[in-house]
C-alpha cells in the first residue's frame, strides 16, 4: 500500500510492522517524531504497546534493552548527541547481547542543522561492535527497521539504524505493509546470572570473545545477503563508487545528470564490512571512491592504493553532502574535469540576517532580559543549557553552552574559578530532569555559590513539545520538590507578561544570592507560546506599535530584547511586524528608554 | 517529468504545510516525489526553506542552480534562495511589493501582506494564497487545481473549505490583475 510519509513517520510505521511493542527514548532533532508517531500508530492500531519518553537517552536505552533481555522486540530512539549520553549502557549491552530484538535508532545531523556537533553514529556502532544500517530515503528507513529487527533477533545483538536529517525529515511516497500482521512477543525474563550480571571478569572475557566471533559471522552475512546480490548487478565500468545512506542519493543523481560512467555499490550495512571480499572486488577497477556522510566509517575498514575518500583528502570532511561536493571529489580524484555544474549566481544585495531566535511572546526572553538587567553582564557569568532558551545568545544573555545539563555543573566550576563574578545559570524543565539534578546535588553538597533559574514551560519545547515527566505526573514529579529534595530551598515565580514583575523576582534572587553560602535555586513557571493547551489567555492581551516621533534609534530593544517582529522601517525607525507580534505586551513598559513602545489602538 | 520546487519563508508562515500538500498531490497524481525541509533552531521568525522534487530523484535536497520554481512567502527569503533556481530558466512566485528588485528570472509578485492587512484573507492562509497564485501564474506547475484541492482536503478535512476558498480567491486575484 502506498503512503506519503516523512522519514520519521516511516520509521515509526516500520517499528509497528516489525512487531516492536516497546519504545523508549528522549526527543532530539531530527529524531523526535519517531516516538510521537509510534504513539499515534499505537492508538490507530489499538496496540497494547509501551511508548513513553524517558528522562534521558541512557534511561531510554536501558528501559528498551531490559525489554529485549526479557525477550521482547524493543526500540530506543535518540539523536546522535543523545547517543553520547546512552553510550555507557550501549558499550556493555554490545558485549552482553539480548534475547528478543532491539533496534537503536540514532539520528545524525550532517550540516549541523540543529546540533552542537556533526557526529557519525556509524562510527559509534563500529566502536561498540554492533551492526549498523544506513538508510538513504524514508522508504529504505521503513524497510531497514524491519531488516534490523530481524538481524537483531538472528544474532542476539543490538542493531543500530542510523538515519540522517535528510532521511528523518524527508518526505516520500512509500510502499508499506497493510494493517498489522505481527504478534508482539511476550516478555519472560529467564534468570542467567553469568550472562546478564555484568561483573566477573572471566564471564566478560568470554562475552568479549563471543562478540568478536559474532561480528565475523555478521560480516559474512552482510556479504552474502546484502552485498553479493548487488555486486552481481554491477555493469563492469572502470571506476567503482562505494556509497552509504544519503551519500548514495547525491551520487546517483550526479552520475545520471552528468553522464558519468561508473559502477555504484551502495553498502546498506556500513559496519561490519567483509573486508576481504570487498578488496578482492577492487581488482577489476582502476579507482574506487567512497562517498559517505559524515565520517570515513567505510573507508577506515578498507585498505587499497586504489581507494579515494576523506582519509586521502579527496572528499570533504565536514558539512552535509551535495551533488556539488560529489563533483568536487570526482574532480579531485581526476575522474571529471574541474568545474562545478551546480552553481547559480547569488543575490548580491544586503539581506537581513535571521539568527535563530525565540518565538514572539516567549517568556524565556523576559527572564533572560531580567537576569542581564539585574546582574549586569560585566559583573556576571551566565552559563546556559540545551533548549529554546539557548537562543538567548541573541540577546547577549548567555556566556556558555556545552551539553545537556552542563549549565549546572559549569556554574559550579565558574563559582570556584572566578568567585568575584556572580554566576547565574539557566536550564529548562526537561533538561533539568534529563541531567541537571545530579550536578545540583553536587553543588549543594559542596556549597557552590551561584544562582540557578529553572525555566519551566512544562514541555520539551525545542524538539516539538514532547511531554515531560512533570507534565504527565504533576502530583508525583514536581521540580520545586525535586530541588527541595536535593537539599536547597526553591524560589518560585509564576510568569506574568509585565516585565517589571519578572525583574522584581530576579532582584529578590540577587538579594538571596548576596547572603547565600551555596546555590540559590528558582523555578519560573512559564508556558510555551506554541502549546495550545497551556497558552490560552496568555497572549494577545495588547498589541504594540512604535511611536515614531519618540523612537531615537538607540537599538536597545533590538539588541537586548530582540523579539522577531522588531525591525527597522524605511525611515530607519523601529517598527513591529503586525503579522509576527503575538501580543504578549512584555515589551511595553520596561524596555524602551524613551517610552516609544505604545499600545496599538486597533488590531 | 522532472520538476523541482523550492518553498521559502519565515517560521510560522506555513512553508512546511505546502510541502505536505504538494507531496500528497503527487501521490494522488501517481507521481514520484521526494521532499525535505531546512529550518534552523528557531520555531517562529527564522528562515525556512523546503524542497519538493517530482520525478526520478534519489536525494531529497536540491542543489544550487537546479530548481524550476521558487515559491516565496516573503520577499527577503525569495532573494536568499534565488540561486537554487536554474540560471535563466527559473520562475519566482513571491509575496512582495512592486519594489522587488530586478533579477534574471521570470518573477510574478503579489503583495499578499497588504491584502491580508485589508482583511482580504486571513494571514494564517498566506501559504495557501501563494499556492493559488502559483497555480494561476506558473504555466509549467505540474499540478491541476483539482489535484491541489484534493490534497488540501486529504491533509486536513476540517480546514479544507476555508483553505480552498483562499486558493480560489488567489487564482481570481491573479487573473484579475493580468
Amino acid at each position: 500500500m502506498k503512503q506519503t510519509l516523512m522519514g520519521n513517520d516511516a520509521i515509526a510505521l516500520g517499528l509497528i510492522h516489525a512487531g516492536i511493542d516497546m519504545v523508549s527514548g528522549y526527543p532530539g532533532t531530527p529524531s523526535s517524531e519517531i516516538l510521537a508517531n509510534f504513539q499515534k500508530y499505537k492508538h490507530h492500531f489499538k496496540l497494547d504497546a509501551y511508548a513513553e519518553w524517558a528522562t534521558n537517552e541512557k534511561v531510554g536505552f536501558e528501559v528498551a534493552y531490559a525489554g529485549a533481555i526479557a525477550g521482547k522486540r524493543t526500540c530506543a530512539t535518540m539523536k546522535q548527541v543523545g547517543l553520547n549520553v546512552a553510550s555507557d549502557a550501549l558499550m556493555s549491552a554490545a558485549y552482553i547481547g539480548l534475547k528478543g530484538a532491539m533496534l537503536l535508532v540514532s539520528a545524525d545531523d550532517p550540516g549541523f542543522y540543529s546540533s552542537q556537533t556533526e557526529q557519525d553514529s556509524r562510527s559509534f556502532a563500529k566502536f561498540a561492535r554492533i551492526p549498523v544500517l544506513d538508510p538513504a530515503t524514508p522508504q529504505e528507513a521503513y524497510d531497514m527497521v524491519k531488516l534490523g529487527t530481524k538481524i537483531s533477533h538472528l544474532f542476539e545483538t543490538v542493531v543500530m539504524l542510523r538515519p540522517v536529517m535528510r532521511v528523518c525529515h524527508a518526505r516520500e511516497i512509500c510502499e508499506v505493509d497493510e494493517g498489522l500482521s505481527v504478534t508482539p512477543l511476550e516478555g519472560n525474563f529467564e534468570r542467567n546470572v553469568p550472562r546478564w550480571g555484568a561483573v566477573p571478569p572471566a564471564g566478560r572475557f568470554r562475552q568479549g570473545l563471543e562478540q568478536l566471533e559474532r561480528i565475523e559471522v555478521i560480516k559474512a552475512w552482510n556479504w552474502k545477503e546484502l552485498i553479493a546480490p548487488k555486486v552481481a548487478a554491477l555493469k563492469g565500468e572502470k571506476v567503482l563508487f562505494l556509497t552509504s545512506g544519503t551519500g548514495d542519493g547525491y551520487v546517483r543523481e550526479a552520475v545520471t545528470e552528468q553522464a558519468i560512467k561508473a559502477d555504484v555499490l551502495k553498502l546498506d550495512m556500513p559496519y561490519p564490512l567483509p573486508k576481504t571480499e570487498l578488496e578482492a572486488l577492487f581488482a577489476s577497477y582502476a579507482k574506487v571512491v567512497v562517498f559517505e556522510e559524515s565520517y570515513p566509517c567505510i573507508e577506515e575498514q578498507l585498505s587499497s592504493p586504489k581507494l579515494y575518500g576523506k582519509l586521502t583528502k579527496h572528499a570533504h570532511e565536514i558539512d552535509e553532502f551535495s551533488k556539488a561536493k560529489v563533483m568536487e571529489t570526482l574532480a579531485n580524484v581526476g575522474i571529471v574535469k574541474k568545474a562545478n555544474p551546480y552553481q547559480s549566481p547569488k543575490f548580491t544585495g544586503e539581506l537581513p540576517r535571521r539568527a535563530p531566535n525565540m518565538c514572539p511572546g516567549c517568556p524565556h526572553r523576559d527572564v533572560h532580559y531580567a537576569i542581564t538587567d539585574v546582574f549586569k553582564k560585566e559583573h556576571a557569568i551566565c552559563p546556559s543549557d540545551i533548549g529554546c532558551y539557548t537562543l538567548g545568545l541573541n540577546q547577549g544573555a548567555i556566556d556558555t553552552i556545552l551539553c545537556m545539563g552542563g549549565s549546572v555543573s559549569m556554574a559550579s566550576g565558574f563559582a570556584v574559578a572566578d568567585p568575584k563574578k556572580a554566576v547565574v545559570a539557566t536550564i529548562g524543565d526537561s533538561t533539568f530532569t534529563h541531567s541537571g539534578v545530579a550536578p545540583l546535588i553536587n553543588a549543594v553538597y559542596q556549597n557552590h555559590r551561584f544562582v540557578l533559574v529553572i525555566l519551566d514551560n512544562s514541555t520539551t519545547a525545542m524538539t516539538g513539545r514532547q511531554t515531560t515527566p512533570e507534565r504527565s505526573n504533576p502530583a508525583q514529579v514536581d521540580i520545586k520538590r525535586i530541588v527541595e529534595g536535593c537539599g536547597v530551598a526553591c524560589h518560585e515565580y509564576f510568569y506574568e507578561p509585565e516585565l517589571s514583575k519578572t525583574i522584581d523576582f530576579v532582584r529578590s534572587l540577587k538579594t538571596a544570592y548576596e547572603k547565600a553560602t551555596g546555590p540559590v535555586v528558582a523555578v519560573v513557571r512559564e508556558f510555551c507560546v506554541l502549546d495550545k493547551e497551556k497558552v490560552e489567555g496568555q497572549l494577545g492581551r495588547a498589541f504594540v506599535e512604535i511611536d515614531q516621533d519618540l523612537c531615537v534609534e538607540c537599538d536597545w530593544c533590538i539588541t537586548a530584547f530582540k523579539c522577531p517582529p522588531m525591525h527597522y522601517d524605511e525611515n530607519g525607525k523601529m517598527a513591529i511586524d503586525p503579522f509576527l507580534c503575538a501580543g504578549c505586551s512584555s515589551c511595553l513598559d520596561v524596555i524602551c528608554p524613551v517610552d516609544a513602545f505604545v499600545e496599538k489602538e486597533e488590531v | 517529468m522532472k520538476y523541482q520546487i523550492v518553498i521559502a519563508g519565515v517560521g510560522g508562515q506555513g512553508a512546511v504545510f505546502l510541502v505536505k500538500v504538494l507531496s500528497i498531490a503527487a501521490s494522488l497524481a501517481g507521481q514520484k516525489c521526494l521532499g525535505t525541509e531546512n529550518h534552523g533552531m528557531s520555531q517562529r521568525g527564522g528562515s525556512v526553506s523546503c524542497y519538493v522534487k517530482l520525478g526520478d530523484f534519489y536525494a531529497p535536497a536540491i542543489d544550487e542552480g537546479q530548481a524550476d520554481l521558487l515559491i516565496a512567502l516573503e520577499a527577503t527569503e525569495a532573494l536568499r534562495n534565488l540561486h537554487y533556481l536554474k540560471p535563466n530558466a527559473g520562475t519566482v512566485i513571491v509575496n512582495a511589493t512592486s519594489e522587488f528588485p530586478e533579477v534574471a528570472y521570470k518573477v510574478y509578485h503579489t503583495d499578499a501582506f497588504s491584502k491580508a492587512r485589508n482583511k482580504a484573507f486571513p494571514i494564517d492562509a498566506l501559504n495557501v494564497y501563494m499556492l493559488g497564485f502559483t497555480l494561476a501564474k506558473d504555466p509549467n506547475f505540474p499540478f491541476t487545481c483539482k489535484e491541489i484541492e484534493q490534497a488540501i482536503t486529504k491533509m486536513n478535512p476540517k480546514l479544507a473549505e476555508k483553505n480552498i476558498n483562499v486558493l480560489h480567491q488567489a487564482i481570481n486575484d491573479a487573473k484579475a490583475k493580468a
